[in-house]
């Protein structure tokens, strides 16, 4: 689950193109954040979907376990996937 | 249950004062207080409303602006328990003050609520895996909990199974299907109430080492109290370790030693292992995987293509915000004209009940209070209740379907740049009709500073009853000139509503980064799956508001019109009314009709004048004179406090026009012809009205405002700073138009 050096390139998701998928590698944030952040699901290991971009081009919209989250690029930028 | 021993010799510290719950009186005694739990969208409010029907009551946690809503089931045995609906939370450890509520009362911290007997905890079965992470927390505080499978018709339409038997063995709690919105399921729920249910006795939760290590020294050291089971230590521990010293709650109740302990654990934690915040939450979650996974068979699962279809119109890059617009459009329209027959008929009622009760008592002092005091204080408040109701009629639809949710997500980026959520737009726009349900609607707002911004700016939309002021001002003043395809009054119209505006903006931004500064608050929210609206739970959402609304903020306005209405009343005007009175009775007698009426109209300006409101209007002169006002003026600020269009009436009496109204022609030729006695210029001219608008626009005026404001915000300081600020704002700005406008050479 951890993410070593020399792993497959991750991205923010905030840089996914809607309807792109990926593995959550890491979660870069205040110890705070990250705690909500992975309590609401989004925990390393878990696999993510970027749905769609919100008509001004933030938030944007993401879907994990089929639960559907609204996030602002500035959080979205913290976190990161291994593309599949 | 007992009490522990007084001064027993273990504890060094002051011990944690803690709420004791309710003993029970037998061992098979149904339970007193029942909580309802669960995430947000999991369908809670409904469950709760199916239970309790009307049965409900409204209030609040001391001290802060989170609701309390409580209200009584009848169990199958026919006998009644309390239950108390818990706002929806993520988690024990709380980002926001409603979970910070939910977490002191299971904890037992929360001294006027006691620990419930039993948790009710209710989840969307769709969504189990995320749902069960508190239900986790929660089964390791040791309580009772009967565990709610909601949404139970979904599942069953979209092929997933669940082994409920294999559920309850795993979690050690009793499981029950429902479907709270059909109402299916809810006896099987009652009885299940009803019957003994026991604490779970599992452990899930898989502590990191290190985590698990500090937490037991830490917990050790944690007074023994009845009220919370020995497991319960744990999470008071984490909670303990993970504050930042925001919360005072935990600091009022944990002995000061232990605290400074946590502190230093903390930061030591923070050197070893970087990551402890939150390794807990990822072992907790591959706990609840395997759970999951024995018990849910999703079997050819049909994934929610419904709710991306119409999401793709709802939030379409050119249909959505098209669809919004007219969505807002609609919504504001209803809340402002739509309303108005209602508030006519209030209105008129009150006037007919007036009219007659004033019949019956004679003429005098008590009349007087109970007609233009007390009946006219009701009616003021009553004339609300229709744009309440409507207003809540919407946002209950908007809220249940999920397109609220969806509002939000359009409008984030733009509120976002002022420092405000999504979720401030419409109770902005609401408050264009009224600030009063406009300032009730940013309950939807989660996060308290954003949410106290938004209270705190909603007055600078221009109200529906600044309207009449403009209209006499801009219809007495402004002269009817063509500007291009627009006409001069129009253009001001709308630089007064534009102003307003524009002052909100800057407000919010001032605010945000100063008084309401601080933390970053995680804007990340769920676009819950599209229903069809609960009208039985829209229903009680309007009832409750609107009975709310009247019963708490209802009872101050009645109060201040009472106040007012004694002001404007005495004294009863001394030698300059006797005078008139006597011309009067002369003219009555001669059976001169129109010069007794010209005469009453003058009497009721010369007691105007005569009484302490009119003293204040004089008294203020000094301070409203830079601004261009007179005295008269000044009357009508000070009756302005009950409702800012009663400025047109108090104008009206003033200038001795009986009950004239905004778009009467003589009311406006008064004001326009009226000279000054001691300079002779005139008292009100074009500069004046701009000024005087402009005061309107900004100054804090409605105490009818300031008491909704008071209650949403459960504390005086905010509406006392928001009198201070927006009238400070109000004087500064029409000090600079009025002189400004002289200098320029405006008059």
């Amino acid at each position: 689950m951890n993410e070593f050096p020399g792993e497959a390139p991750t991205i923010a998701i905030d840089a996914m193109q809607p309807g792109d998928s990926g593995v959550i590698a890491r979660v870069d944030a205040e110890p705070a954040i990250v705690r909500r952040l992975m309590e609401l699901g989004l925990v390393p290991g878990t696999e993510l979907q970027h749905v769609r971009v919100a008509p001004l081009g933030d938030p944007i919209e993401v879907s994990i376990r089929g639960v559907h989250l609204s996030l602002r690029r500035s959080e979205a930028s913290r976190i990161h996937v291994t593309p599949c | 249950m007992s009490r522990p021993a007084d001064g027993g010799p273990t504890l060094k510290a002051a011990p944690l004062k803690l709420a004791t719950s309710t003993p029970a009186a037998g061992h098979a005694s149904a339970p007193r207080v029942v909580a309802i739990l669960g995430n947000p969208n999991a369908g809670k409010s409904t469950l709760f409303n199916q239970l309790t029907g009307l049965r409900q009551k409204v209030g609040n946690y001391p001290g802060v602006t989170v609701e309390k809503k409580t209200g009584s089931v009848t169990l199958p045995s026919g006998r009644r328990a309390e239950v108390i609906d818990l706002p929806g939370s993520y988690s024990l450890q709380p980002t926001s003050p409603d979970e910070t509520i939910v977490r002191d009362v299971l904890l037992g911290l929360q001294t006027d609520t006691p620990p419930p007997d039993l948790i009710v905890f209710v989840v969307d079965v769709m969504h189990l895996t995320r749902h069960l992470y508190l239900m986790m927390q929660l089964i390791e505080l040791g309580r009772p909990i009967v565990l709610a499978l909601n949404m139970m018709d979904t599942a069953r339409a979209r092929g997933v199974t669940v082994d409920i038997e294999q559920l309850e063995r795993d979690l050690g709690v009793p499981v029950v299907a429902i479907s709270a919105a059909k109402g299916e399921g809810l006896g099987n729920l009652r009885r299940m109430i009803e019957r003994d249910v026991e604490p779970s006795a599992r452990r899930f939760r898989r502590w990191p080492v290190h985590l698990e290590r500090v937490l037991g020294s830490l917990e050790k050291r944690l007074p023994r109290h009845s009220a919370l089971p020995e497991r319960a230590r744990h999470d008071l521990a984490l909670a303990l370790l993970l504050d930042d010293g925001e919360d005072d709650m935990l600091a009022r109740h944990s002995p000061p030693d232990v605290l400074d302990d946590a502190r230093i654990l903390a930061k030591r934690l923070d050197q070893l292992s970087p990551g402890w915040r939150s390794d807990d939450v990822a072992g907790h979650y591959e706990a609840i995987h395997d759970i999951v996974a024995r018990a849910v068979t999703s079997g050819t699962p049909r994934p929610d293509k419904l709710q991306d279809r119409i999401d793709r119109v709802l939030t379409h890059r050119v249909f959505g915000p098209i669809l919004f617009a007219v969505l807002m459009g609609a919504v504001f329209q209803s809340v402002f004209a739509w309303a108005q027959p209602a508030m006519d008929l209030i209105d008129k009622a009150i006037n007919l009940s007036g009219g007659f009760i004033g019949g019956l008592l004679p003429d005098g002092p008590v009349r007087s209070l109970v007609v233009n005091g007390i009946i006219a204080g009701v009616g003021t408040t009553l004339t609300f209740v229709p744009q309440i109701a409507i207003l809540f009629f919407f946002i209950g639809v908007l809220e249940e379907s999920g397109y609220m949710a969806r509002a939000a997500f359009i409008m984030d980026r733009l509120m976002g740049r002022v420092g405000l959520s999504g979720r401030a737009f419409i109770p902005l726009l609401s408050s264009f009709a009224c600030a009063i349900p406009g300032i009730m609607a940013t309950r939807t707002i989660d996060n308290r500073r954003d949410r106290i911004t938004t209270i705190m700016v909603a007055p600078f939309m221009s109200c529906s009853a600044r309207l009449p002021v403009y209209a006499l001002l801009i219809g007495a003043f402004i002269p009817n000139i063509w500007v291009g395809f627009l006409t001069l009054p129009g253009i001001t119209l709308f630089a007064m509503y534009a102003l307003g505006v524009i002052a909100a903006i800057a407000v919010a931004a001032v605010l945000k980064r100063t008084v309401l500064a601080g933390g970053k608050p995680l804007y990340v929210m769920e676009l819950p799956p599209y229903r069809m609206p609960q009208w039985g739970s829209v229903f009680l959402s309007v009832r409750e508001r609107s009975v709310v609304f009247v019963q708490q903020a209802g009872t101050v306005i009645l109060a201040v019109s009472i106040v007012l209405w004694f002001l404007a009343s005495y004294p009863r005007g001394g030698a300059d009314a006797a005078h008139v009175e006597q011309q009067l009775a002369a003219a009555t007698a001669s059976h001169d009709v129109a010069g007794a009426h010209q005469l009453e109209r003058e009497l009721a300006g010369v007691r105007l004048e005569n009484s302490f409101a009119g003293r204040v209007g004089r008294f203020l002169e000094p301070a409203i004179r830079p601004l261009g006002f007179d005295w008269r003026i000044g009357i009508g600020l000070v009756t302005s406090l009950a409702a800012r269009e009663v400025m047109v009436s108090t104008m009206a009496t003033v200038y001795h026009m009986g009950d004239a109204d905004a778009h009467s022609s003589s009311l406006r030729e008064q004001l326009r012809d009226t000279l000054d006695p001691r300079t002779g210029k005139h008292t009100c001219t074009p500069l004046v009205a701009v000024s005087l608008m402009v005061f309107y626009v900004l100054a804090c005026q409605c105490m009818s405002t300031v008491a909704v404001v008071r209650r949403e915000t459960n504390s005086w300081r905010w509406p006392i700073f928001m009198i201070v600020f927006m009238n400070a704002m109000a004087w500064g700005a029409s000090f600079v138009v009025f002189q400004g406008g002289r200098l320029l050479g405006f008059s």
